[in-house]
């Protein structure tokens, strides 16, 4: 009984994990799954986050303050996972205003978004 | 007789608070999350929510794109500029601790002008991209 209350406390303690995964896994299906291209973007962007999610969470030491030496303080959070992810966020936004702009001219050029659409028009062509 | 009177009403009420709440994510960021970056995209967002509920020509009225497209660069120099002095006070660059009497506040003002230009930067660029996409086809 008691094995399995440890276990559960080990489930519960690395929620931030499962978060992760989540949102790893339900961006990776919107991706696939969906065919409207925005919504592609939204699937891609939950895919980043949770990389995100991941990299600072592996970042976080228990009880650490900001990296700024001071005398009060002895437990540090690690820096550099968080410049690795500032890093990407800002890569983030640029790939999706990118994104969004080949979206803009994908739909001036075919008239829609829907990729099943933008295929037949392909097709017919 | 507009409909969205709730929308304009309440963008209104809220839009200083938010202003006011990315002024303290960027001077928080010296000790705790914050920052340029983040404090520039809620600021941009102010302006884009402006522009959502008011419509593109009176936020472009508010604030010009010849405005936005100077604050791009102007963040750029505030930071190289902040590496510059840097060296001129005989250290290396964006080595901030000759830029006060004491090293520990050269590094609080080396912090607080590096994070005031990537706030410049990253508000403008969040407004011009905004302002590229809306007005994409009403030139």
């Amino acid at each position: 009984m008691s094995d399995l209350i440890a276990l559960v406390g080990d489930v519960v303690a690395h929620y931030n994990q499962w978060i992760t995964v989540f949102l790893m896994v339900s961006g990776l299906y919107i991706v696939i799954a969906r065919g409207n291209m925005v919504k592609k973007l939204v699937g891609l962007s939950l895919f980043q986050t949770s990389v995100y999610l991941l990299y600072i969470s592996a970042g976080k030491i228990l009880s650490g303050t900001a990296p700024i030496i001071d005398p009060h303080f002895t437990v540090y959070s690690h820096p550099l996972p968080h410049v690795l992810i500032l890093t990407a966020i800002v890569v983030g936004i640029a790939t999706l205003a990118v994104g969004l702009a080949l979206v803009v001219r994908i739909n001036e050029a075919y008239g829609t978004i829907e990729e099943d659409e933008i295929f037949k028009r392909d097709d017919d062509r | 007789m507009r409909l969205d009177v709730i929308l304009r009403v309440v963008t209104k009420l809220i839009l200083p608070f938010v202003l006011v709440f990315a002024i303290y994510v960027q001077f928080h960021g010296d000790y705790g999350p914050g920052g340029g970056f983040q404090a520039g995209v809620i600021a941009g967002a102010t302006i884009i929510l402006y522009a959502l509920i008011y419509g593109l020509a009176s936020a472009r009225r508010l604030v010009p794109a010849a405005l936005v497209e100077a604050m791009i660069p102007l963040g750029v120099l505030v930071y190289a500029g902040v590496g510059v002095v840097g060296w001129l006070t005989g250290a290396n660059f964006l080595d901030y601790s000759h830029l006060a009497h004491d090293p520990v506040h050269g590094q609080e003002w080396g912090v607080f002008l590096v994070e005031a230009g990537v706030f410049i930067t990253v508000s403008a660029t969040m407004v011009a991209i905004f302002y590229a996409f809306a007005g994409r086809g009403r030139r």
